[in-house]
């Protein structure tokens, strides 16, 4: 009885997981252009960091590299920018994790903000060494509106079921 | 000391152990792809598998253009083909011209014993998806194998020279833009005929001509077009419009900067162009 409920709560929890994921490939694949194309917040990435958050058993480095190539392969750069940047941000999350469920919403996003900036760096960083110079710090815009994306889809779960937050 | 039949390490290797695993496949999948290429068949199931999403993610942006031009009022509309119409009667007296002016200029060729202009045809695309362009100046378009596409082919806009085909999968085909830094065109100048080549840099909107003495006849405003030189982009197609010309004293080059014409932010669909034929000379 008991098995079979927790059955049924993990088959829930893939689903929306892989609903989640189908949700920020499309999100990500819609045509922006100019301006909102900079500022485009990286779905994908928070999706991962989300997953590490509040899902470490089945979200962790390897989903992250997983994403990260998909990500990759979305922005037509080499195999592995992404990928290494997303698992070194799921490697931040795994040591912040305990730490980030004490907080509320806005809290946890303004401190995510600078491992939403580490992981941009990272790609910054790979892609240089491996290909070219960047061309510009423009890179660095979607980790302000990733955090912000956060902010709004934390606050939204938690009023959708009450979680991610432990108020004393 | 963990008891006897109990596993000493629980949870398998630790968060740090795994990174630097993770990462390390990471450096092995950069350095296959970079230097060996050996990556474009994970490229290619990839872009199968987000084919269905990006074109879901498009239609109800394409539906809505179709519905917002259905409702354009029907004066805008008169008066437009008006317009059109005026133009059309212009353009036809043009071509009429230009015919001639064909039809001499390839007897001309014969007679000189040059080869004839190789003729072109275009497949029409649409843009599929447009990702950052930190590091790959890239666009992906719809038409792939399928439509005969292969890398190396030009992309041109309405306006001019949008880059060109460098992979190509079952229905989708990535495009490097002429502004990727590693993109080299071959142009010349269409006031004075000198001859350059035009690199990207890596910047949307900005093009450079490179190596052109500081002797060199250009001013700001000029036209570059492809000057066919590579064989690969047919000659004549607008590629820029040089904005800035200065020169440094410690540089004996002319530091040249352009605009590229085509609008990729502006233009939704593009022509791919491929030759018709490949004609065997003896």
């Amino acid at each position: 009885m008991v098995s079979d409920k927790a059955a049924k709560h993990e088959a829930g929890s893939w689903r929306s997981l892989a609903m989640a994921l189908l949700l920020a490939i499309w999100l990500q694949s819609l045509p922006w252009s100019g301006i909102g194309l900079v500022m485009r917040p990286d779905f994908l990435l928070l999706l991962v960091l989300y997953g590490c958050l509040h899902h470490p058993h089945r979200v962790g480095m390897g989903w992250a590299f997983a994403l990260g190539l998909l990500s990759d392969f979305q922005d037509g750069v080499v195999f592995g920018q992404h990928a290494m940047a997303y698992v070194s941000g799921a490697y931040v999350m795994h040591l912040l994790r305990l730490r980030l469920l004490q907080f509320d919403p806005l809290r946890q996003s303004i401190q995510l903000l600078p491992v939403f900036v580490m992981v941009q760096l990272a790609v910054l960083l790979i892609g240089w060494l491996a290909v070219a110079p960047p061309s510009g710090w423009g890179i660095v815009l979607p980790a302000v509106s990733t955090t912000v994306l956060w902010y709004g889809v934390a606050l939204i779960i938690q009023l959708w079921h009450g979680k991610g937050m432990r108020r004393e | 000391m963990a008891a006897s039949g109990q596993p000493m390490f629980v949870r398998g290797l630790g968060a740090t152990s795994r990174l630097i695993i993770w990462l390390l496949v990471g450096l092995a999948m950069v350095a296959l792809d970079s230097r060996y290429h050996a990556l474009e068949g994970l490229r290619a199931s990839l872009a199968l598998v987000t084919q269905p999403l990006r074109h879901a993610a498009r239609a109800p942006f394409e539906m809505a253009d179709e519905i917002v031009g259905f409702f354009t009022r029907h004066r805008a509309l008169q008066s437009e083909r008006d317009t059109l119409l005026q133009e059309r009667a212009e353009l036809h007296a043009e071509i009429n011209a230009s015919r001639d002016l064909v039809r001499e200029y390839s007897e001309l060729r014969r007679l000189a014993a040059l080869d004839s202009r190789q003729e072109l045809r275009g497949v029409t695309a649409s843009l599929l998806y447009q990702g950052h362009d930190w590091f790959a100046q890239r666009i992906t378009l719809d038409r792939g194998e399928k439509s005969a596409l292969r890398a190396g082919l030009p992309v041109v806009g309405a306006d001019g020279l949008v880059g060109q085909i460098s992979r190509v999968y079952a229905a989708s085909s990535e495009v490097t833009l002429v502004t990727n830094r590693d993109q080299l065109t071959p142009v010349f100048i269409e006031r004075t005929g000198q001859r350059g080549l035009v690199a990207g840099s890596g910047r949307s909107g900005l093009l450079e001509l490179r190596h052109m003495t500081v002797q060199t006849d250009v001013r700001e405003g000029d036209l570059l077009m492809t000057s066919g030189v590579d064989r690969v982009y047919p000659a004549g197609i607008p590629v820029a419009r040089v904005t800035r010309v200065s020169r440094s004293p410690a540089n004996p080059y002319l530091r040249i900067e352009c605009l590229p014409l085509a609008g990729i932010e502006r233009d939704r669909v593009v022509r791919v162009l491929m030759p018709v034929a490949v004609e065997e000379k003896p």
